[in-house]
């Protein structure tokens, strides 16, 4: 496998692939529906082989990043087209090709309209995706950034619920907000780099940037600009109001991809470049950050227990979720980071499912309040069972993902802070009852007057259906039994990110 | 008694070929009347070879017959590689706004000749501008690249509004000629010369080592009228109140070539000016050019969020925009002088000057393309459900919008990074101005993607008629389409715009 990989610019095949399928959807003729479906799913297909191709070739053993590829781009300021994966990034790549071709798939029945601008808009999408995670230059990675921001400002806009315009608009606003003053830090960074070694050289490149060591106050500032970027896009509190808007008028598909990956970004970024490259920094503002952190967590559990909205409901779970992921990246601990990693791709699993499932009931009922539902076990069986699933997960049944992402962060924190992990362990027993007092009113009980008024049009789950779920079945499933397979891919990069940073060490005692 | 040799004509050879060119156009007009698309082959086939021409006369570095800046009339003027660059782009304006002028002058019943004529003499001006190392040239240059900017302006003469635009645009433009005019009277009589040089000298010896307060007070009082003057002619707030009704009020190709042409020229004036004559005393210019920058963009942005009227919410835009190239101005100032700072904020300058001309007008020329069916408002709501009508020219637009916006890897975004990274790289008070242009740009974002909510989100009005498009403006699209795009994405055509800013900002220090 290696050898084969070896000889091709695999990372570059995975970022591009869909780029070359929008170009070719592009010209296919717009009445052609299902041309342009297949289409638009075989490229994902494509893009997700050659990262399963990476994943078989990829050596968790060897330290640093691999499969470099790296042009010159602007020589003038050293910039770079420089790409380069490591453990985690490769999960994360193999979580958005995934999950990419699952939201496809799952687009074929509900998005009727303007199916071509559809598909191009969300394989522009995944490139923009894959090259946050691929890229090792700053400047390369803030315009794939960038990038994807539009294809989801008219995913929104344009295939959303009622009230889409201003979800979108708001969505843009606060991730531009928080993007540019990262703009802003990265290039303070490139010119110090440059005023201190003479060069545009190595200005823009991760590796020679994490090595350098900023001054206190650029670190201060340039995290600061990072962090709001990066929290943002998780979201943290008190920045995440634009996520339940944003996820309630999208359609299914970008609901799944905005929980499922773009949030991760957010994640990405902070264990990526915002500790790493300023950890001084970092290790002051940690306090605040958990701090946060908690108040996400229990916040965002709390509000989820009052929406009268089901994907209202598993938006502010995703803020509480969200929540342990930047807990335990800023406790700076082996566990918590591990638990931070794990609980990424469980929420983008897991999350990506729910919003699946609520997809499944809004195709046949056009509502998703939780008050109109009632009583579905009797009519759909398998979507009921299906769904329990999903919830148990989501709660952290043990044995399934959801369990091990947040018990290792709780487990990271308890070490150093134990008041920290008491109330984000409190915060697992609230979302218990959020999603089961959910689970509770949608699926027993009588069949709902108003599901009666739907009648025959209430059918089970679909074969189409059935089949973007499995996936994430196995794969829920799986980790939930086997972490220590994603552990193992990324110890490497765990350990280099410990070695950055002060373990523990913080002035909250 | 001044020799005529092979450089001195090499040097005149491109505003003097303009020059010619506008006269060949009447000439043309006069022999076969009424003839349009002959005018039109006429006018863009020679700005076509006269920008070949500079190309090869040079001095561009490494290529041109002219091996370094040549010198005609006593100094009077100069062919450097400012003059190249300011020439390329202020040729590829007015090629471009020929080729979008006569698909909405024809419907309107206005003549084309007398339109590509008045437009060549403008730019002959702005051209010579440029070049111009005497203030008596500066001068002349500038009334010959305003005057026939107020006939443009009033071109539609039985529309209400174009008279009113550009009776206002005159008596302002007037007005300010004047007090610009008064400054250089005053400069001159105590400097005893019209040479930029031997102003430049002369002002650098009464300056001396004690600092401003040692200039006699009548100079100052010239400094302050010429900064009032060029701030009126790049439309600075608060000098700006004659920008929105002008372009209002004026036909839309022309809007479009007041909203680049003038102010790139100007630019050339306030390079000239204050950079070459008035160097030496920037200490006392750069606080206003600071506060001028954030003013004008905050106040142009802010205005522009509540505007309906789209050539309205363009021109204060345009504004915002001077703000942003009025923050390369400003790092030019704050750098102390002699560092790599002060050339880098001149680079950003003339590199934002010349992306924001092809997006900007390109921009325009997707609503005079909208307009070419008299009687289409300029209200926003043109836009309505242009994804639909017009699949292709709404793409275009969301193209230009996003590049005015900033998101990579379009030429608007290679403009915003430079004037960051050139305020950045002076630091100070100037890092706080860098992050003011970045909030702005993401204010910006929200009235630029209102218009691509009109285009993609909402639905065509009832019984809007059917866009079409002329083969003339679909080729100045594809050109100004491909200068976005190119610019930012295509690594040789940025490098060699970032290398022509360079060596000229060179040629200025």
């Amino acid at each position: 496998m290696t050898q084969l990989v070896s000889g091709l610019p695999i990372l570059t095949l995975i970022t591009f692939t869909p780029l070359v399928g929008a170009i070719l959807i592009a010209f296919l003729p717009k009445e052609r529906l299902n041309w342009i479906r297949w289409a638009a799913l075989g490229t994902a297909l494509v893009a997700w082989v050659f990262s399963l191709l990476l994943l078989t070739a990829f050596d968790p053993g060897q330290s640093g990043f691999q499969f470099g590829e790296v042009a010159d781009w602007v020589p003038t300021f050293g910039i770079q087209y420089k790409l380069g994966v490591d453990g985690i990034s490769l999960a994360l790549v193999v979580l958005t090709t995934t999950l990419t071709w699952i939201s496809i798939l799952a687009s074929f029945a509900p998005i009727k309209e303007r199916v071509k601008e559809y598909m191009i808009a969300f394989l522009i999408l995944e490139v923009g995706m894959t090259g946050v995670f691929l890229a090792m230059d700053m400047f390369l990675f803030y315009i794939f950034w960038e990038l994807v921001l539009i294809p989801m400002y008219l995913i929104i806009g344009i295939w959303g619920g009622a009230n889409r315009i201003y979800a979108t608009i708001k969505f843009v606003l606060y991730t531009l907000v928080g993007s540019l003053l990262m703009l802003v830090a990265i290039l303070a960074m490139a010119y110090t780099y440059q005023a201190n070694t003479g060069t545009w050289v190595g200005a823009f490149d991760y590796q020679k940037l994490v090595e350098f060591g900023f001054d206190p106050t650029l670190q201060f500032f340039a995290f600061a600009g990072f962090f709001l970027a990066f929290a943002i896009k998780v979201p943290m509190f008190p920045f995440h109001t634009w996520l339940p808007d944003a996820h309630v008028e999208a359609p299914t598909a970008g609901s799944v991809i905005l929980a499922g990956v773009l949030l991760k970004l957010g994640g990405y970024g902070l264990i990526r470049f915002a500790v790493p490259l300023f950890p001084q920094a970092a290790h002051d503002w940690a306090p605040l950050i958990i701090v946060l952190s908690l108040i996400g967590i229990v916040y965002g559990a709390i509000v989820a227990l009052v929406q009268p909205d089901l994907k209202k409901l598993v938006a502010y779970s995703s803020v509480s979720h969200m929540g342990f992921v930047t807990l335990g990246i800023f406790i700076f601990t082996e566990q918590g980071l591990h638990g931070a990693l794990l609980q990424m791709i469980a929420h983008g699993i897991l999350t990506g499912g729910l919003f699946l499932m609520v997809g499944v009931i809004y195709e046949r009922t056009h509502d998703r309040t939780i008050a109109k539902m009632g009583g579905l076990a009797g009519v759909l069986p398998v979507y009921a069972a299906v769904f329990g699933f999903f919830v148990l997960g989501s709660l952290g049944l043990p044995g399934l993902a959801g369990f091990v992402g947040e018990f290792v962060t709780i487990v990271g924190a308890f070490d150093f802070y134990p008041w920290v992990a008491a109330v984000a362990a409190l915060a697992m027993m609230l979302g218990a009852a959020y999603l089961l007092f959910m689970y509770q009113r949608v699926i027993f009980g009588d069949l709902s007057d108003f599901l009666k008024g739907i009648g025959h049009h209430l059918t089970d789950m679909t074969r189409t259906e059935v089949v973007t779920l499995a996936p994430l079945i196995v794969l829920a499933i799986g980790f939930g039994v086997f972490p220590g397979l994603l552990l193992q891919l990324w110890q490497g990069p765990v350990n280099d990110f410990l070695a950055h940073v002060v373990p523990g060490a913080l002035a909250l005692k | 008694m001044i020799s005529i040799d092979a450089n001195t004509i090499l040097a005149l050879l491109p505003p003097a070929g303009v020059a010619l060119l506008a006269l060949l156009v009447v000439v043309v007009d006069i022999a076969w009347p009424g003839r349009d698309r002959l005018l039109v082959v006429v006018g863009v086939g020679g700005l076509a070879i006269l920008i070949a021409v500079v190309v090869i006369v040079g001095p561009l570095p490494g290529i041109g017959l002219l091996a370094g800046a040549q010198e005609v009339f006593g100094g009077a003027y100069v062919a450097d590689s400012l003059t190249v660059l300011l020439d390329l782009t202020l040729m590829a304006i007015a090629l471009l706004t020929i080729l979008f002028g006569p698909d909405y002058l024809r419907p309107r019943g206005l003549p084309t000749a007398e339109f590509a004529a008045m437009l060549l003499f403008a730019i002959t001006g702005g051209m010579l501008i440029a070049g111009a190392r005497d203030l008596l040239l500066l001068f002349l240059a500038l009334e010959l690249l305003v005057l026939p900017g107020y006939l443009l302006a009033g071109y539609a003469k039985r529309d209400g509004l174009s008279t009113e635009g550009a009776i206002k645009y005159f008596l302002l433009g007037s007005f300010s000629s004047a007090i610009f005019l008064f400054g250089l009277v005053l400069t001159f009589g105590y400097t005893g010369t019209t040479n930029i040089r031997e102003v430049a000298a002369s002002v650098s010896t009464l300056v001396g080592t004690n600092g401003l307060t040692s200039l006699p007070p009548a100079l100052l009082m010239g400094l302050a009228l010429l900064t009032t003057g060029a701030a009126f002619k790049i439309a600075a707030v608060p000098f700006h109140y004659w920008t929105p009704d002008a372009y209002q009020g004026s036909p839309t190709p022309v809007t479009g070539y007041l909203s680049v042409g003038p102010k790139v020229a100007a630019f050339a004036l306030i390079l000239r000016l204050f950079v070459d004559a008035l160097g030496s005393v920037k200490a006392d210019w750069t606080p206003f050019i600071v506060i001028l920058a954030a003013v004008t963009m905050t106040l142009g942005n802010l205005v522009a969020l509540s505007q309906d009227n789209i050539k309205r919410m363009l021109a204060y835009s345009s504004i915002a925009h001077t703000g942003y190239i009025l923050v390369g101005l400003a790092a030019f100032g704050a750098a102390p002088v002699g560092s790599a700072a002060e050339q880098n904020g001149l680079q950003a300058v003339l590199f934002y000057s010349v992306a924001y001309s092809f997006m900007n007008l390109g921009a325009f020329a997707v609503v005079a393309a909208l307009q070419r069916r008299p009687g289409v408002t300029s209200q926003i709501a043109t836009f309505a459900g242009l994804g639909r009508r017009a699949p292709l020219l709404a793409a275009l637009m969301l193209l230009f919008l996003l590049s005015l916006t900033g998101i990579p890897p379009l030429a608007g975004f290679w403009a915003k990074w430079y004037v960051i990274q050139a305020a950045l790289q002076v630091g100070g008070w100037l890092t706080l101005l860098a992050v003011l242009t970045v909030l702005n740009a993401a204010a910006a974002a929200f009235y630029y993607l209102r218009i691509a909510v009109y285009m993609y989100m909402r639905d065509p009005a009832e019984g809007a008629p059917p866009v079409t498009l002329g083969g003339q403006t679909r080729l100045g699209l594809a050109l100004a389409a491909i200068g976005t795009i190119a610019i930012g994405l295509i690594p040789p055509v940025t490098i060699a715009v970032i290398a022509m800013a360079q060596s000229a900002a060179q040629a200025l220090l």
